[in-house]
């Protein structure tokens, strides 16, 4: 009953187009992450679907039930925002409790209510505190609180993880991927940070300029990106383009010399772009052929990972560094000659002219 | 950051100068009103009466008929219900006009918006005439309703603007989040943005109070009895017959500022609660 659905939703403000012709279906208890660059509308559609904002165009469905003339307050859906928006002047039993106390909820049922969400997040100690006395993350744990209180069936997530730092963020990311295998609710969580998009969605929506640019599992993503802005968006560090033509035969060779027999078919003298991913390029074997060569700009050692950027000389090419990734620890000094390879030719992404993927035979 | 010693002075010698200058006329307001008559008119002056009397106060403030204490009692009765209803009345319609103004902005309720201040900025003599005309025409001269009508529209503007800058500062998801909570806009507005903005709030009456408390011209031509006189034209009444009596208009002075006073002790609170209550975020 809790599916989504957004049938050419579009948002203009004045003159400006800012969605521009979203569909999407989202399943009941799924959750999907919107991810994209910011401006990209990621956080519009979010408030599109939630209300706040008023569609300029389009159909949007909660279950059977068309809502997009229905006030926000009426479409049952919660929300958690960006900075919280807790109310100051409350404590924390009460902002937990309000949504109760607006749906007019008897005291009783408000307190065994909100005793229960606080058990569940951990916040039964700082129940009298206000929002100015908890710590950051705390201050979020306030603010899921107040988005169960309803026990809604659609919960929204307007990039709650942002004003956390590294470690909390990491922590918070993994109570809310239980919550989401607990409740059984449809969220919708919005990020510019991919690694939240990649660990918790069940599927992302990546955006650019208020359009939908591929929706899919985190692996699809990763491996099929359907459009070269979809390919540097989703990974980090992000994928290796350069440019390349093919022959008279539609063959592609690499700036190295090493020729590339893709399985996908291109014709005579196209222009291409080749992308692959920093994690899939190895040391070249000493007796193997090199798909690329080029000198060691800067090394950064991670232990688990050594990261390297390569100044590869190419002719046509789109970036003038080539970014690897190499596991472990690697022993590479900068202005060392490296010689890598491509452990598989499905590591290769082939764009066309228009940035679109060009699909593999099979 | 570290104030040099010099600094320190100068900053409390100024704060002493400021002190002495608002203090000093009602120290001498205070003399005037408990010496008796005879005191205030021999010379030399004395800086403190040889003998101190509450005569003053007790004329005022034991009611008889055709004396100054019916007049000043009338007359305080009389502001106290005009400033409240015209404060009361003009923070409910601030409240909503503000909060639109905040939230809800556009090329209309902006040039409405500034329309409203240049007509604050009008001379109350330049709306006398006009406001005269119409009162006297609906029968309401020398009545409580006539003031509190010109006092909501002298106050209106002023505690609109105050709370909308107020409400400018709040938050935007502060009500989003109770309309995703299942309030409707006035539940946002009573329950979450109001108890925010309790500290403008508590400045709007006090403002609205003391303006309305304060304010002579109006009282002045638009009253003419102890029905409607306000507590300003009653003591301008008491220094303008034939003998003005100078210790019992400071004792009016005097008493005249004891309601503000009593009202601002206890706003004292709400006006500084709540200024450093926390925002949205860390």
């Amino acid at each position: 009953m809790s599916s989504i659905s957004l049938s050419n939703v579009t948002k203009a403000f004045g003159d400006t187009n800012i969605i521009k012709g979203v569909n999407l279906s989202i399943e009941d208890g799924e959750l999907v992450v919107f991810v994209g660059p910011s401006g990209c509308g990621k956080s519009t559609l979010l408030r599109l679907i939630s209300g706040l904002e008023e569609i300029s165009g389009g159909q949007i469905h909660l279950g059977e039930k068309r809502v997009d003339q229905v006030s926000a307050s009426n479409r049952d859906i919660a929300m958690v925002f960006q900075s919280y928006a807790l109310y100051p002047h409350m404590t924390v039993a009460e902002n937990i409790g309000f949504p109760l106390k607006m749906a007019g909820k008897s005291k009783v049922d408000i307190a065994a209510k909100t005793r229960e969400i606080g058990t569940t997040l951990q916040l039964l100690d700082l129940f009298d505190r206000t929002p100015k006395q908890l710590s950051g993350g705390q201050r979020q744990r306030v603010a899921i609180g107040r988005a169960l209180a309803r026990d809604p069936q659609i919960i929204l997530l307007d990039e709650p993880l942002s004003n956390l730092d590294a470690a909390l963020r990491v922590d918070m990311r993994m109570e809310l991927a239980r919550l989401h295998r607990e409740l059984k609710a449809t969220m919708i969580y919005v990020t510019h940070d991919q690694v939240e998009a990649m660990t918790m969605a069940d599927r992302i929506v990546v955006l650019r300029d208020g359009a939908v640019e591929q929706i899919g599992s985190p692996l699809e993503l990763y491996l099929k990106p359907v459009n070269q802005f979809v390919a540097g968006f989703i990974g980090s560090p992000r994928m290796n383009f350069w440019s390349a033509k093919t022959d008279d035969n539609g063959r592609l060779a690499l700036p190295s010399g090493m020729a590339l027999s893709l399985p996908c078919p291109l014709g005579a003298q196209q222009a291409v772009t080749l992308g692959v991913r920093p994690e899939h390029l190895v040391l070249a074997p000493d007796d193997g052929a090199a798909a690329l060569t080029g000198t060691v700009l800067s090394v950064e050692h991670l232990g688990s990972d050594t990261f390297v950027q390569l100044h590869c000389g190419f002719a046509t090419r789109v970036q003038t560094e080539i970014n690897v990734r190499l596991a472990g620890i690697v022993p590479v000094r900068i202005g060392d000659n490296l010689s890598l390879a491509v452990a598989t030719m499905d590591n290769w992404h082939v764009f066309d002219e228009e940035g679109l993927r060009v699909k593999t035979e099979k | 950051m570290q104030t040099s010693l010099a600094k320190k002075i100068c900053i409390y010698l100024g704060a002493a100068l400021l002190a002495l200058v608002i203090a000093l006329p009602v120290l001498w307001l205070f003399i005037m009103s408990i010496s008796s008559s005879t005191h205030l008119t021999t010379l030399p002056l004395q800086w403190w009466p040889d003998s101190p009397t509450l005569e003053n106060y007790r004329s005022l403030l034991i009611y008889a008929e055709n004396t100054p204490s019916q007049s000043f009692l009338y007359a305080i009765r009389n502001s106290i219900f005009i400033a409240l209803a015209a404060t009361g009345l003009s923070v409910a319609a601030a409240i909503p006009a503000a909060y639109s103004f905040s939230r809800m902005p556009g090329p209309r309720r902006k040039n409405l918006l500034y329309a409203v201040i240049a007509i604050f900025m009008l001379p109350p003599v330049a709306l006398v005439l006009p406001l005269y005309t119409v009162m006297s025409a609906l029968g309401l001269l020398n009545t409580h309703f006539a003031l509190i009508i010109v006092y909501c529209s002298i106050l209106l503007p002023f505690t609109t603007w105050l709370l909308k800058s107020n409400f400018d500062t709040i938050p935007s998801d502060l009500d989003e989040a109770p309309i995703i909570d299942g309030a409707n806009r006035l539940q946002a507005i009573w329950y979450v943005i109001l108890p925010i903005a309790r500290p403008a709030l508590g400045a709007a009456v006090m403002m609205s109070v003391l303006l309305a408390w304060d304010e002579f011209f109006y009282g002045l031509l638009f009253t003419n009895d102890i029905r409607a006189k306000t507590v300003t034209v009653a003591i301008a009444d008491l220094a303008a017959g034939r003998v003005a009596d100078y210790g019992l208009v400071s004792a009016a002075g005097i008493l005249a500022a004891v309601p503000p006073v009593i009202l601002a002790f206890f706003m004292q609170k709400t006006l500084v609660s709540g200024l450093a209550s926390g925002s949205v975020k860390g």
